[in-house]
């Protein structure tokens, strides 16, 4: 135990970094998600169906604000990742995702345009199932609109494995 | 249309989830990837996953919160609104392999705008639970 989280990991711990997204939404990336989960709900498409249903036109699928990496304007890192990412110097490891928390606070529309809060809220060493060692890194992300609305918040937690463990 | 045509007829604690099945084909990872503007190798590099000790392009696990929540939103309608949601991945998922995302109620409660429904999920693919514990909180608006 031990060997994995190391001063200089510890250092990133309560780091903070905002991203504007360069654009609204938009109607198209709202259908393209429904579009790429298979969700046909009109509700994402349908303007008359989303005001039967209360809201002022259609609205994102409910997830839609904490998946999609729109916000970001970054070249693809080494794996391809585009999104937030936080590049911690962690070497011999794979990342797999523990899980997520989510709570929403509005609908979300195409006219909105995310502003993100990410901050890391905890790095920690514990043993893995396998006898050996393991980071658990737990994120927070915050998301409003241009209006300054909260849109929703985001708790992730992501594990890092040593690869010589995994086989 | 009236908001009455919305949302299942009965509701109660231990009521189940109509299961929602989709099949991650290699083809909706890659458009999964792209609709979240994600375009992480681990979905659809064979190499890339094999170098890191796995046997093929694996399932964005946020993807699972998508689709968990998509059961909820067909089934109690679309003046359902998710306040909260919670869930933890326990196993991965490959491409080409069919979820199952189940689940049933656990609590209703009363507030002035409407019901709050909390229900308990999971995501089955095979004979392995993908995700697990899942829970959610759903206000169900008058």
């Amino acid at each position: 135990m031990g060997t994995l989280l190391t001063d200089e990991l510890r250092g990133w711990i309560g780091r903070e970094v905002s991203y504007a997204s360069p654009e609204a939404i938009g109607r198209a990336s709202i259908r393209y998600f429904a579009l790429a989960i298979g969700d046909d709900n009109p509700l994402y498409v349908d303007d008359a169906y989303a005001r039967a249903a209360g809201y002022p036109s259609i609205v994102a699928p409910p997830t839609f604000v904490c998946e999609t990496c729109q916000y970001a304007h970054r070249a693809p890192d080494r794996d391809g990742y585009i999104g937030h990412a936080w590049d911690l110097p962690i070497e011999g490891c794979r990342m797999v995702r523990g899980g997520h928390e989510y709570e929403f606070f509005r609908p979300v529309v195409a006219d909105d345009r995310i502003d993100v809060t990410w901050r890391l809220e905890d790095i920690s060493e514990h043993r893995s199932s396998r006898g050996g060692s393991m980071l658990i890194v737990i994120s927070t992300a915050s998301y409003s609109n241009q209006h300054g609305e909260p849109l929703a918040r985001h708790r992730e937690t992501l594990i890092f494995q040593p690869l010589e463990e995994q086989r | 249309m009236s908001s009455q045509t919305f949302g299942p007829a009965a509701l109660e604690v231990g009521v189940r989830i109509p299961t929602l099945e989709r099949t991650l084909s290699q083809m909706r990872l890659v458009a999964y990837g792209a609709a979240t503007w994600d375009w992480h190798r681990l979905h659809y590099e064979a190499e890339y996953a094999a170098a890191r000790g796995i046997a093929r392009p694996v399932a964005d696990g946020q993807m699972f919160g998508a689709l968990l929540a998509a059961a909820l939103i067909d089934w109690l309608g679309p003046r359902a609104f998710i306040r909260r949601m919670s869930f933890r991945l326990r196993a991965m998922v490959f491409a080409g392999e069919t979820i199952r995302c189940e689940g049933e109620v656990t609590a209703i409660t009363a507030e002035p705008a409407g019901e709050v429904i909390r229900v308990a999920q999971r995501v089955r693919v095979g004979d392995r639970i993908a995700v697990e514990p899942a829970s959610a909180e759903i206000m169900l608006r008058r």
